[in-house]
C-alpha cells in the first residue's frame, strides 16, 4: 500500500456546494479530475491525470476502506464513507466519497468518483471508526460477526422479506386458524383463512408490481446513465407507481432537453473556440489551477515562433506540450505569480521577459454565473519590436536626460510609423544638441572667463528666450565684473590704506600703551612724592610750630629790647641835659673870661697876667664848650640812634607779629597742603586705577587695532585675490556692451593694470608679515607688561 | 708853636696893637675894641619899651644901671634871629659929648679877644656893606677872616638915643 507522507494535522475545508469530480479507469489511474479537486489536491492537472488515484490517499485512512472500495466497485457496485485525503503540501481534508461504475453497453467502462463536503458527524464517526480500524488491524470496513448478521438480515431481498413477513403475518393467523379449528368455530376460521389469503395474493401483487417497477426503473436508469433518453415509460398507471414512473418519465424528458441544451451550450462553445482558435490574438485559458486548458493557434504559433528564445531563459519550454502544461512555467518566481493569479479577480496585466523576447500578457478571470473564479483567460502580446523601439527610444531619451546629445535612433531597420517618430525624434535631438552645444559653448568661455562669446545663431520660441537671457547674463555679467573690478580696486585701496591706517594706529596704540606705562610709574613716583610732600609738610608744620614759638619769643625779647631802648634813650636825654648844662656852663665861663680879658685890657700892663689867666680859662671854657657840644653831638647821635634802633626793634617787633602771623598762616597753609597731599594721593590712586584701566583698555585697543590690522590686511589680501579672479574675465573685447558699461570699465581696466597689482601685492604682502611678527612680539611685551 | 710865635709877635707888637672883640652877626664878623666893652652878658629878658624902634628890645637893670638892648642884627637890617640863652649881649660904653653912654647890643655870638695891628686896620669902603660905612672904622684880616671893626662911638651915635643919654645923665 502507497503511504504518502508526510502529513501535517492542518485541515483544508471543502468548499460548501463544491463537488470534487473524477473519473477512474478501471485501473485505478485518474482520467479526468475537476477544477475543484484539483484546487483542493494542490496537485496540477497534469500531475494528477495519468497518477493513480492514490497519489491523494492519506496515511490515516485504513487500507481496508480501500479494499473495500474496489471490492464493491468490481462487483459493480457504488461506494460511499467519509474519506480522509492528503493534499500535495500534506494537509488533509475529509470528502464523503461517492465511487459509482460507469457502465456503458451494460459494461463497466470506469468509474466515477463524486465527493461532497461531510458533515461535522460523519467526519467524527469516521475518524474514530478508522482510528479503530487501524488499531485493530481488521481486514474489512464491514461489518463483522454480529453486526455482520444484522446486516446481512438487513440486507435480505425484498423476496425473503416478503415471505418472511407473510409467514409472521400468517403465523398469528394460522394459530387463529389453528384455533378456530379446535374450537370448530369454522366461521372464524374461514374468515382469517380468507383475510390470510386475501393478505398474501395481495402483498403479492404490490411486491411483484414494485419489484418489476423497480427493474424496469432500474433498466431505464442504466440506459438514462448511457445516455438513451428515448425509453418507453408507462405513463397510465394511477396508482403511486404511476406517479413514480411519470416523475421518471418527467426526469428523463429534463435529461434530454438539458442533455440538448448542453449540448447546445457547447456546440456554441466550440463555435466560439473555433473562432477564438482562428483569431490573431493570442489567446489562452487556465483553469483555476493555472494549468492551460486552452490555446489558440495564434498563441501556438507565437510560442513555436519564440520557443528558442524562451528556453534561454527557461530550458524546460516546450511549446509542442503547452496545453494541459501549468501556467507557471512561464515564470521564474512561479509562487508569486501564483498568488497573484490565484486571487485574481480584475484584469491583470503584466510584462514576461523571456530571453529576448518581450511578451506582453492580459490576464482575467472567468467567472461563471454564481460569480465564482472557474480559469483565467490570458490574452499574450509578442512585443518584442515593439519594445526594442521603446527601449531604443528609451536609450535615447536616457542619454538625452543623462546629457548625452550624440546618440541617434538608427532609422535603417525601421519602416512605417516607427520611422516617422524615429526621425522625429532624431531632429528633436539635433535641435537640442544644436541648441545646447551653443549655449554650452557661450557658457564655456563664460566659464573660462570670456565674456565676448554669445550665442548668434537663430533660434524660436523658448530656445530663443533662452539664448537672449544667455545673452543677457553675459552682458549683465560683463557690466557686473566691470563694475565689480572697479569696486575691488577701490577696495584694495581702500583696505591698504584701512591696512596702514590699522598699522599706524597699532603703532600708535603701542606707544600710547609705553606711555601709559611710563604715566603708571610716573603715577608711582608722583604717589611716593605725595606722600614724602604730606610727611615733609607734616614735619614743616611742626617746624613753623617751633618757628612761630621762637617768633613770639623773640617778639618778647623786642619788647624788652625796645623797653631797654626806651631806658637808653631817658638815659640819653638826661645826659643830654647834663651836657646842655655843662655847655651853659662852659658859655657862661667864657663869657666870664671874656669880662675877665675886657677887665685885664682895662688893667691894662697889670691885667696882662690877669688877661691870659682869662683868656686860659677862656679856652678851657671853650673846651668843655666843645667838648660838652661834642658829648651832646655824640649823645644827640646815640639818641638817634637809640632812636632808630628802637624803631627797628619796633619794626622787628611788628615783623615778628607778621612773622608769627605768617608763621601761623604758614602752617595752616602746611595743614592744608599735609590734607591736599593726602586728597592727592587717593585722587592719585584714583589716577592709578584710571591709568591701569586706560592700560588695560590700550590693550584691549592694541589687541583689536591688531586683529583690524590683520583683518584689513587679509582684507586687501582678499581684495587682490578679488582683483586676481576678476582679471580672470576677459570683458575688453566686447563691443556689444552698452556704452555705461564701457566706460565704467575703462576706469578700472583690470587687464592693464593687472601686473602691476600682482606685484603691489607681492610687495604688500612682505611688510604685513613683519608687521605680524612685530605685533607678536608686541603681544608678547604686553603679556609681561 | 704857632701860639708862642703870636704871643711873641705880640709882644713885640703891643704897641702898635690894638684889642678887640669880635662877635658874630650871621656870618659876618664884627669887632669892637675892647675898651669900649664894659661886659659881656648872656640874654635875659628885658622889660620893653613901649614906641621905640623895633631894634630897640627894651632895657635892663645892670647892677643898678638902666641899660637899653638893641638888636643889631634888626639895627643893620639882617634878619631876626630867635635868642637863645646862647645869644649873648654886649654891653658897650662910650663917651659922647662928654657924656658916658652904655648901651647893650644883642649879638649872635661873642668869638674872641683879639689884637689887631694898627696897620692891619683898613679904612672902610664907601660901600659894600650893609651897615652904614658911618658905623665901620676900618676892616681888618685876622686869621684870613674879615672883621668889620665898628666904631663904638658912632654906634652908639647913631642909635639915636639922646634921650637915653640925658636919662642916662640924669641917672648919673
Amino acid at each position: 500500500m502507497k503511504i504518502n507522507m508526510p502529513v501535517t494535522d492542518k485541515e483544508v475545508h471543502m468548499k460548501d456546494g463544491t463537488i470534487l469530480v473524477t473519473r477512474t479507469n478501471l485501473k485505478g489511474v485518474i482520467t479526468y479530475a475537476n477544477d475543484a479537486f484539483v484546487e483542493i489536491s494542490g496537485f496540477s492537472y497534469s500531475e494528477l491525470v495519468g497518477s493513480n488515484h492514490n497519489i491523494v490517499r492519506h496515511p490515516d485512512m485504513p487500507a481496508v476502506a480501500f479494499q473495500d472500495l474496489w471490492e464493491s466497485n468490481q462487483r459493480g457496485e457504488p461506494w460511499t464513507a467519509p474519506v480522509k485525503n492528503r493534499t500535495k503540501s500534506g494537509d488533509y481534508y475529509w470528502v464523503e466519497a461517492n465511487v459509482t461504475p460507469v457502465y456503458s453497453n451494460g459494461v463497466i467502462v470506469e468509474y466515477l468518483s463524486v465527493r461532497y463536503s461531510p458533515s461535522r458527524e460523519q467526519i467524527n464517526s469516521a475518524s474514530q471508526l478508522y482510528k479503530e480500524l487501524n488499531d485493530s488491524k481488521a481486514t474489512t470496513i464491514r461489518p463483522v460477526g454480529f453486526s455482520k448478521l444484522v446486516k446481512q438480515i438487513k440486507e435480505t431481498s425484498i423476496n425473503k422479506k416478503a415471505l418472511l413477513t407473510a409467514a409472521l403475518f400468517l403465523t398469528p393467523s394460522i394459530c387463529l386458524i389453528k384455533q378456530s379449528y379446535e374450537t370448530q368455530d369454522m366461521l372464524h376460521l374461514g374468515i382469517i383463512a380468507f383475510i390470510s389469503l386475501l393478505a398474501i395474493g395481495l402483498g403479492y401483487s404490490i411486491l411483484s408490481s414494485l419489484l418489476n417497477t423497480l427493474s424496469d426503473t432500474q433498466g431505464i436508469f442504466r440506459k438514462l446513465s448511457d445516455e438513451s433518453f428515448r425509453n418507453e415509460i408507462e405513463l397510465n398507471r394511477n396508482d403511486q407507481i404511476g406517479d413514480f414512473k411519470r416523475d421518471l418519465y418527467s426526469m428523463q424528458v429534463k435529461l434530454n432537453a438539458d442533455l440538448a441544451f448542453s449540448n447546445q451550450v457547447a456546440s456554441e462553445s466550440l463555435r466560439i473556440k473555433q473562432a477564438l482558435d482562428n483569431v490573431n490574438s493570442c489567446v489562452m485559458v487556465s483553469n483555476n489551477n493555472l494549468e492551460i486548458i486552452y490555446m489558440n493557434h495564434t498563441v501556438q504559433a507565437m510560442f513555436e515562433n519564440a520557443e528558442k528564445d524562451i528556453q534561454t531563459d527557461i530550458p524546460k519550454f516546450n511549446s509542442k506540450k503547452l496545453l494541459g502544461a501549468n501556467i507557471d512555467q512561464f515564470h521564474k518566481n512561479p509562487a508569486y505569480q501564483r498568488g497573484l493569479l490565484a486571487t485574481l479577480n480584475s484584469a491583470h496585466n503584466a510584462e514576461l521577459k523571456l530571453g529576448s523576447r518581450t511578451i506582453n500578457f492580459v490576464a482575467n478571470p472567468v467567472m461563471n454565473d454564481d460569480g465564482d473564479r472557474i480559469g483565467i483567460v490570458v490574452e499574450w502580446m509578442d512585443r518584442t519590436s515593439e519594445v526594442r523601439i521603446e527601449k531604443e527610444i528609451n536609450e535615447l531619451v536616457t542619454s538625452i536626460n543623462n546629457g548625452d546629445l550624440s546618440n541617434r535612433i538608427e532609422l535603417a531597420d525601421k519602416e512605417g510609423f516607427f520611422e516617422n517618430l524615429s526621425i522625429g525624434i532624431n531632429e528633436l535631438t539635433d535641435g537640442i544638441d544644436a541648441t545646447f552645444s551653443d549655449i554650452n559653448h557661450s557658457m564655456q568661455s563664460l566659464a573660462n572667463g570670456n565674456l565676448n562669446n554669445k550665442i548668434t545663431s537663430e533660434y524660436k520660441g523658448v530656445y530663443n528666450d533662452c539664448k537672449e537671457n544667455i545673452n543677457a547674463t553675459v552682458d549683465k555679467l560683463s557690466e557686473i565684473v566691470g563694475q565689480i573690478t572697479e569696486s575691488a580696486d577701490f577696495i584694495n585701496n581702500t583696505s591698504k590704506e584701512i591696512a596702514s591706517g590699522n598699522n599706524n594706529l597699532s603703532e600708535r596704540v603701542e606707544t600710547q600703551a609705553s606711555s601709559l606705562e611710563e604715566t603708571a610709574s610716573s603715577m608711582e613716583e608722583l604717589t611716593s612724592t605725595v606722600k614724602n610732600n604730606a610727611e615733609n609738610a607734616q614735619q614743616a608744620n611742626s617746624v613753623s610750630t617751633k618757628a612761630r614759638e621762637l617768633a613770639e619769643n623773640g617778639g618778647e625779647i623786642v619788647t624788652s629790647a625796645v623797653n631797654a631802648m626806651a631806658e637808653i634813650n631817658d638815659s640819653s636825654n638826661k645826659i643830654s641835659a647834663i651836657i646842655g648844662v655843662i655847655d651853659e656852663i662852659a658859655f657862661q665861663t667864657n663869657l666870664l673870661a671874656l669880662n675877665a680879658s675886657v677887665e685885664a685890657a682895662r688893667a691894662g700892663e697889670q691885667g696882662r697876667g690877669f688877661s691870659v689867666v682869662a683868656t686860659e680859662v677862656r679856652n678851657l671854657a671853650q673846651r668843655s664848650a666843645a667838648a660838652a657840644q661834642e658829648s651832646k653831638t655824640l649823645i644827640q647821635t646815640s639818641i638817634q640812634k637809640v632812636r632808630a634802633g628802637t624803631e627797628f626793634v619796633n619794626e622787628t617787633g611788628s615783623a615778628l607779629n607778621e612773622i608769627v602771623t605768617g608763621v601761623k598762616q604758614v602752617g595752616d597753609i602746611i595743614s592744608e597742603i599735609a590734607a591736599a597731599s593726602l586728597e592727592q594721593s587717593q585722587g592719585i590712586e584714583q589716577v592709578n586705577q584710571a591709568v591701569a584701566q586706560m592700560d588695560e583698555i590700550t590693550q584691549q585697543n592694541a589687541a583689536l587695532a591688531e586683529q583690524a590690522s590683520a583683518a584689513s590686511v587679509s582684507m586687501s589680501d582678499q581684495s587682490q585675490t578679488m582683483i586676481g579672479l576678476l582679471d580672470f574675465f576677459d570683458i575688453n573685447a566686447s563691443n556689444n556692451i552698452t556704452a555705461p558699461v564701457i566706460n565704467q570699465q575703462a576706469a578700472p581696466s583690470p587687464s592693464s593694470h593687472s601686473p602691476s597689482k600682482v606685484i603691489r601685492k607681492k610687495e604688500t604682502t612682505k611688510p604685513v608679515e613683519n608687521n605680524r611678527i612685530v605685533s607678536s612680539s608686541e603681544d608678547d611685551e604686553w603679556g609681561e607688561f | 708853636m704857632e701860639q708862642e710865635s703870636p704871643i711873641d709877635t705880640e709882644e713885640e707888637n703891643l704897641e702898635n696893637s690894638i684889642q678887640f672883640l669880635s662877635f658874630t652877626l650871621g656870618s659876618e664878623e664884627y669887632g669892637v675894641a675892647i675898651l669900649s666893652v664894659q661886659e659881656i652878658r648872656s640874654w635875659e629878658p628885658v622889660s620893653k619899651i613901649p614906641n621905640v624902634p623895633s631894634y630897640e628890645k627894651g632895657v635892663v637893670n645892670l647892677r643898678g644901671a638902666i641899660v637899653p638892648i638893641i638888636d643889631l642884627r634888626e639895627r643893620f637890617n639882617l634878619e631876626h634871629s630867635k635868642y637863645t640863652n646862647l645869644t649873648v649881649v654886649v654891653v658897650l660904653q662910650a663917651e659922647l659929648r662928654g657924656k658916658n653912654r652904655t648901651m647893650g647890643v644883642v649879638v649872635d655870638s661873642v668869638s674872641d679877644v683879639m689884637h689887631v695891628d694898627k696897620n692891619n686896620i683898613q679904612s672902610a669902603p664907601d660901600f659894600g656893606t650893609k651897615v652904614s660905612t658911618d658905623f665901620i672904622n676900618g676892616l681888618a684880616s685876622v686869621n684870613d677872616r674879615m672883621v668889620m671893626l665898628l666904631d663904638v662911638s658912632k654906634l652908639l651915635e647913631l642909635e639915636g638915643l639922646n634921650d637915653t643919654d640925658s636919662n642916662d645923665e640924669s641917672n648919673d
